[in-house]
């Protein structure tokens, strides 16, 4: 069951910087770049976007960047950064390589919002760190749950048991889910945690 | 195998565009409507000559889905094959020759945010195509025509309509102008290209050093690269020798001794004919085999490329 055999379910590579580009922004989710999820030094890339979540972080300019290291910038909150992601993207031209590190829900922001701007697939690297925590889309009332850990769970819009199958659209960034008792109501799988 | 399926196509119409250009419509022998030809698409025309027939490609050029009539240009190209000298000078209105329907390998992408054509010379073919379907579209495009001084005029006409989104330069400092056509272009943009192989080469390697990913590089060569010194040729499988001549292709000597060899674009570009090499160093002149199979010297496409050694036996 942890392999439904579905290919849009999105597979990961380790995050390393790609020469072929020319300029390189890593953005992730979390206050510090996970270093496993990196298969370079944080130092090879040239810039990087964090999220401090603290209401401590100055809100403008980019910080200094230490001696030999990467120009950092941490904004408040993920809000803010995918706000300056959208305007930077809309200003960026073609030579420019997109990396993203954090949970699958950013990493599917992340791919959406760089699609959206015209980066195609070898333009944008993904790499995964932290929750496995789906964002699941109910296809029968189009509400989104996210952090789905389970492989079956309650739709928080119109409560029906929704199975999460590893069909992911790349353009609502979320797995579909679809009712799994449809035809016997209440007659449920083994429910399990796939998703932690 | 793949055998394109051949339609008769009535010459409508011939303009002369320039001393060696000529614009020839055509339309169904029947009278009736065109297969309908996409953006980049080419055909394979049967040329009928006194001694022997070609078989050449012509990008249409002529606006994407026109039903009524295609049109080709055709550049009169001395020291080749001698294909297009018979279309200047044995082809007139009302001719029929037979012909393939029309295939694509050289589409606009749909992904595309916006659309950098570059063409050298009568490169320009293709891209005309992509023009009109540009056109008035969502994507913005732009047009940069290479051309030799003698024939700017000629290509400003052709272009005229495009003003604004086209630009023809004169030679010299190519390098130049394809960095700068090529530096600052928006995320999603793709870029085309059609010439000769010195204009292929500079635009690749340039949008490569850019960082350019290679799926938004887009190129076609054209004209025909399958002349050249004779050699001889060994059909393994049917156990026939052959000598290709200077003034034909591999593809057209096989043809001639009356065996069946695949093939789809006759240009070097589809992979269709790719045959294996059992003995001997081919030329390669394609745009299909990557330079570590070219390196391997195990595939031919024999529709353009030739020998190095004065024998090559093929898996046929």
């Amino acid at each position: 069951m942890a392999d439904q055999g579905i290919r849009s379910r999105p597979v990961y590579g380790p995050v390393r910087l790609d020469a072929t580009g020319r300029r390189h922004l890593l953005v992730t989710d979390k206050p510090e770049v996970p270093a496993d999820a990196l298969r370079d030094e944080l130092g090879a890339f040239p810039e990087v976007w964090t999220v401090a979540r603290t209401a401590r972080q100055p809100s403008s300019p980019f910080l200094a960047p230490a001696e030999g290291a990467a120009s950092t910038h941490a904004f408040r909150s993920l809000a803010q950064l995918f706000d300056a992601l959208r305007a930077r993207l809309s200003r960026e031209t073609m030579g420019f390589r997109l990396y993203a590190v954090g949970s699958e829900t950013f990493l599917a922001d992340v791919g959406a919002l760089g699609a959206s701007a015209g980066l195609g697939r070898a333009e944008i690297v993904l790499g995964h760190a932290g929750s496995l925590g789906r964002r699941v889309y109910c296809v029968h009332c189009r509400t989104m749950t996210d952090g789905v850990k389970d492989n079956v769970f309650a739709c928080s819009g119109c409560g029906a048991s929704l199975f999460v199958r590893d069909h992911f659209s790349a353009r609502l960034a979320a797995f579909m889910g679809v009712q799994v008792d449809a035809e016997v109501p209440g007659e449920l799988p083994p429910i399990e945690t796939l998703y932690e | 195998m793949i055998v394109p399926s051949q339609i008769p196509y009535r010459v409508r119409e011939v303009e002369k565009l320039s001393p060696t250009l000529k614009r020839f419509y055509l339309e169904a022998a029947d009278g009736g409507a065109l297969p309908p030809s996409s953006a980049g698409a080419h055909v394979v025309l049967t040329i009928p000559g006194v001694h022997r027939t070609w078989k050449n490609a012509y990008s249409i050029s002529s606006t994407p889905g026109e039903r009524e009539s295609y049109s080709i240009i055709v550049r009169r190209v001395l020291n080749s094959r001698g294909g297009s000298v018979q279309m200047h000078e044995g082809v007139t209105a009302g001719d029929v020759i037979n012909g393939a329907v029309p295939h694509n390998l050289f589409a606009l992408s749909r992904a595309g945010r916006k659309h950098v054509l570059i063409a050298g010379g009568i490169g320009i073919t293709p891209l005309l195509s992509h023009a009109a379907a540009l056109h008035g579209g969502e994507a913005p495009f732009e047009l940069h025509q290479f051309s030799s001084k003698a024939e700017i005029p000629v290509f400003e006409r052709l272009l005229g309509v495009y003003a604004g989104h086209a630009q023809v330069h004169g030679p010299g400092g190519e390098a130049e102008a394809v960095e700068a056509i090529l530096t600052h272009q928006p995320l999603g943009a793709h870029v085309y290209v059609c010439g000769p192989p010195l204009l292929i080469e500079l635009v690749v390697r340039t949008a490569e050093q850019l960082g350019w990913p290679t799926a938004a590089i887009h190129h076609e060569s054209f004209g025909d690269h399958s002349a050249g010194a004779p050699f001889t040729a060994m059909l393994a499988k049917s156990k026939i020798e052959i000598a290709v001549g200077p003034d034909q292709s591999l593809l057209e000597a096989i043809e001639a001794v009356g065996v069946q060899a695949p093939y789809l674009c006759r240009g070097g570009a589809c992979g269709q004919c790719m045959t294996r090499v059992i003995a001997g160093e081919p030329d390669h002149r394609d745009d299909v085999l990557t330079p570590e199979e070219r390196a391997a010297g195990e595939l031919i496409m024999t529709c353009v490329s030739r020998a190095k050694t004065p024998r090559l036996v093929l898996d046929l």
